[in-house]
């Protein structure tokens, strides 16, 4: 568990963060640090930046990481409440899934496949309307 | 610091959670004073976080009753969303909670009900928004998405505390509450000093419990208006009538107008420290009704006295409390008029019996003036310029300056006195004010002029009376005069003064032909008589010619014979008219032998002509001077008057100037104590044919300005109804004169004879312009 000092108003008390470790507070703080002086994002701007899915290089090259510290980040973002680093980390999952087939998606995540073929072509029924023809 | 949190619960488990979370909340909702530790906040927030994310966890988990549409999907659909239960049990909590402070409520009456009251609240409020930040994760998730998806009965936390605020506490104990307020209210209005803070508290409290069933992250007035004003503003009322039908019963209008003032002013205040401003109108307009309207008649009754009495202050009172409600001026608006009126007819019949027929233009103006300013400054202090008493004193002035016991029946009374007392101020004399007074008192006319209806009266005096001034030179100053003729244009517009600036023009022009006159005939030299002429533009001067033929003396005739030889050459074509009942002269008299140094006589034209002949004999009878002058025997008679007067000339034979048999002998004993002496006096009765003459010819001009202004207005109209045109004509000429609708048809009738216009056939009453 990691302890990071922060300015809060008039006291110097630390504040705890139980589900947050040392590494991946590290790596929130060097993307809080860079984007420090971001303007304030409005609420307009909640849904353009929502609906495409272009991330800034800068952001890319942070996000360059093991799954796992991905994941963590993603988690971390969504405990702390920091929602454009919450975006730009679930962009990057969409990006990874964009344009694979099942197979592909669970080769990459490492998901076994636990669906019968009955449900499989029950999904696939469900889901026919969203396929490209 | 409290470092005695317990351990973070499992986060799939629900009792323990909840346990944990409620002891957490326990502690925030009653013991805050104590503090908070980061640790243990985020210890709150970190167990509701992990039970709202425990479902992603652990797929099989899925205890939530949702409702709408997620609930029928099935376990293996990762979006579940937990919270609920969490949601739930704290609305139960909350309940729980406000149950027991409602209970405890009752112990306690008035003041001390408004004391708890205010207290939990603050508490309450203050603990919630703790509250609400450590529920932040379930606000930002799952309450979030039951909101998204339209279930009404979900509100973030802070709203869930005043939600239930409203339904389990407010909702029972307001009557208490209200009751407590209204007679803490009463007790201050009585004059007691109460702890207003509490009502503050409590206003606030009912504000923020507005919410907006629609929309939970709005708010609304709608229980404070309901809770609050309603009853707040029918107590007001009630009370304020009670009070102020007390009062009036017991005390003078005037007193009772304070206490209303006072007490209005005291409610505004009551607005701005503790209630929200939205009851600034309902309040106010309550209480102007019950104080103010319900008592109008009575301070209606009162304005007449307080009219008689000039009681500045108490009309402004009245003026202020009536301007508060819808129609409370008007009475007093026609009240007032009236008064204005009857004080201004006074003060001229005051005037009017000291001088009967001869009226003292002076005395008459400052006498109008003087109502006028009276009455003009009451409107602009006591009843602050409002347009309707202006709009009241311009009326009645106009009543009192056209109709009153001097100007008897007819309206161009006024302008003549006006323009009389216009020339004593700018003629020559030693009563001349100052240039800076002349200033004040030239504008003081202007109000009166204002007034005038028959403007173009007082343009005929005006300019018959600016001519004299300009021809005899007795204008006091030249600065003056243009100050009034611009004054009157700016009023009037420049057709009104555009003769009035030709005559300083001609004035102008005059002077310089003289100059040249002057070089010419020195050039020529052995010319002996100072001579010097005035030619002036028929058109713009309202100068009557002669009514009598006149020789010239010999000893001026070869100037004048050289004056009109000059004049014929520089204008070719043009007439001179010579005015010679105008012109007057100087005459050195040598003859006295009782003077050394003589007399210099300052006479008429007419006189000169007469006083010459005694160059050749000292003696001639009425009928010689008739004859030598050509003088028809008025003018004779009136010019031998004032030399017999004089004792220039003495009456040998007969009884009276002008007898036919009359004789006259100059005086050569004549002795004066002045070496100069004044023989040009006016003949009293001339001026009074003269003031008559002007009269009458107002009226003609009249016609004629009728008939331009009917044939501008049907040249643009093309056709018009009889009454249109009426109308029209009326308010064309308003700045002039009334036009009298007789007269008006009058014209019609002229102009259709003229054929400047026609009637239309078939159609009644209607006119057409013909081209």
């Amino acid at each position: 568990m990691y302890f990071y000092k922060i300015d809060v108003g008039e006291t110097d008390q630390s504040i705890p963060l139980p589900n947050v470790n040392e590494k991946v507070l590290r790596k929130v703080l060097e993307w809080c640090e860079h984007h420090v002086n971001d303007p304030q994002p409005t609420n307009d701007d909640d849904d353009s930046r929502r609906r495409n899915t272009e991330i800034d290089d800068w952001d890319q090259r942070f996000l360059n990481v093991e799954q796992d510290m991905l994941f963590e980040i993603i988690l971390a973002a969504n405990y702390l409440d920091i929602k454009p680093l919450l975006d730009i980390g679930c962009k990057t999952v969409a990006n990874m899934i964009k344009g694979k087939s099942p197979e592909e998606i669970r080769s990459t995540f490492n998901i076994v496949n636990d669906f019968t073929p009955e449900e499989e072509e029950q999904i696939r029924k469900e889901n026919e309307w969203a396929e490209d023809r | 610091m409290d470092s005695s949190s317990p351990p973070l619960p499992a986060p799939t488990d629900l009792t323990a959670t909840w346990n944990f979370l409620e002891n957490g909340i326990e502690h925030i909702m009653n013991r805050l004073e104590e503090g908070l530790s980061y640790k243990r906040y985020m210890d709150l927030y970190t167990g509701i976080y992990n039970y709202c994310t425990s479902s992603r966890m652990n797929p099989g988990f899925t205890s939530e009753p949702l409702a709408g549409p997620g609930a029928n999907l099935s376990n293996n659909r990762g979006a579940n969303l937990m919270g609920s239960d969490l949601y739930q049990n704290l609305q139960r909590y909350l309940e729980r909670y406000l149950h027991t402070i409602r209970e405890n409520s009752t112990h306690h009456m008035d003041e001390n009900l408004l004391r708890y009251y205010t207290k939990h609240w603050e508490k309450y409020t203050t603990a919630s928004s703790y509250v609400h930040h450590v529920f932040r994760y379930l606000n930002r998730h799952w309450v979030k998405r039951e909101i998204d998806e339209g279930r009404k009965t979900v509100y973030d936390v802070y709203t869930l505390t005043l939600v239930s605020w409203r339904d389990y506490m407010f909702m029972h104990v307001e009557r208490h509450v209200m009751a407590a307020v209204l007679k803490l209210i009463e007790r201050q209005r009585n004059g007691e000093s109460v702890e207003t803070g509490l009502v503050k508290s409590v206003v606030e409290s009912f504000v923020a419990l507005g919410l907006d069933d629609a929309d939970s992250t709005k708010s609304t007035l709608d229980v404070y208006k309901e809770h609050f004003q309603k009853p707040f503003v029918e107590a007001s009322e009630v009370y304020y009538k009670a009070e102020s039908e007390k009062f009036v019963s017991e005390n003078s209008v005037t007193e009772y107008m304070k206490k209303a003032e006072a007490r209005l002013r005291e409610e505004e205040n009551r607005v701005k420290l503790y209630l929200h401003q939205s009851t600034h109108k309902p309040l106010i307009s309550t209480c102007e009704t019950v104080l103010v309207k319900n008592h109008t008649d009575i301070m209606w009754d009162e304005f007449q006295n307080l009219l008689n009495l000039d009681k500045m202050d108490d009309l402004n009172r009245m003026y202020s409390l009536l301007s508060r409600i819808t129609d409370g001026l008007e009475p007093l608006r026609t009240r007032f008029e009236e008064h204005v009126r009857k004080a201004g007819l006074n003060a001229i019949e005051k005037v009017a019996d000291q001088v009967n027929d001869n009226m003292e233009p002076k005395i008459y103006v400052d006498a109008l003036l003087e109502v006028h300013s009276k009455y003009n400054d009451m409107v602009t202090t006591a009843f602050r310029g409002e347009a309707g008493f202006v709009a009241s004193l311009d009326k009645a002035c106009r009543e009192f300056v056209n109709r009153n016991k001097v100007c008897k029946a007819s309206t161009s009374k006024s302008p003549e006195l006006l323009a009389r007392f216009c020339d004593s101020l700018l003629r020559k004399s030693s009563k001349n004010p100052e240039e800076n007074d002349l200033e004040d008192v030239l504008n003081n006319i202007m109000t009166v002029f204002k007034y005038v209806e028959d403007k173009d009266v007082f343009q005929k005096f005006y300019s018959k009376m600016l001519a004299k001034r300009l021809v005899n030179g007795t204008s006091a100053s030249e600065d003056a005069e243009s100050s009034m003729i611009s004054k009157l244009k700016e009023a009037c517009g420049f057709e009104y003064t555009s003769k009035l600036q030709r005559m300083f023009t001609d004035m102008g022009l005059s002077k310089d032909l003289n100059d040249q006159f002057k070089e010419r005939t020195s050039m020529e030299a052995n010319e002996q008589v100072d001579f010097s002429v005035l030619v002036l533009g028929t058109a713009s001067w309202p100068l009557q010619p002669s009514t009598t033929n006149f020789n010239i003396p010999e000893e001026l005739e070869r100037t004048f014979q050289r004056f009109k030889m000059f004049y014929q050459n520089k204008h070719s074509g043009r007439k001179l008219n010579w005015l010679f009942h105008l012109s007057k002269g100087e005459l050195k008299a040598n003859y006295c032998h009782l003077s050394k140094t003589g007399y210099t006589f300052q006479v008429s034209t007419y006189q000169m002509g007469i006083l010459l002949q005694y160059n050749k004999d000292l003696s001639y009878t009425f009928d010689d001077l008739k004859q030598s002058t050509d003088l028809n025997a008025d003018v004779l008679i009136g010019a031998l008057g004032t030399l017999v007067k004089a004792k220039v000339l003495e009456l040998s034979e007969g009884t009276e100037v002008g007898d036919p048999t009359s004789r006259y002998e100059l005086n050569t004993e004549f002795k004066s104590k002045k070496v100069r002496i004044q023989l040009n006096l006016p003949v009293k009765s001339e001026q009074k044919v003269e003031v008559e003459e002007t009269h009458k010819t107002v009226e003609e001009d009249r016609k004629l300005l009728m008939q331009a202004a009917i044939v501008r207005i049907m040249k643009t109209r093309k056709t018009l109804k009889h009454t249109a045109l009426v109308t029209e004509v009326i308010a064309q000429l308003s700045n002039r004169f009334k036009p009298k609708i007789p007269d008006i048809k009058k014209c019609i009738d002229v102009l259709l004879e003229k054929e400047y216009i026609e009637r239309v056939e078939g159609q009644k009453d209607m006119f057409s312009y013909r081209a």
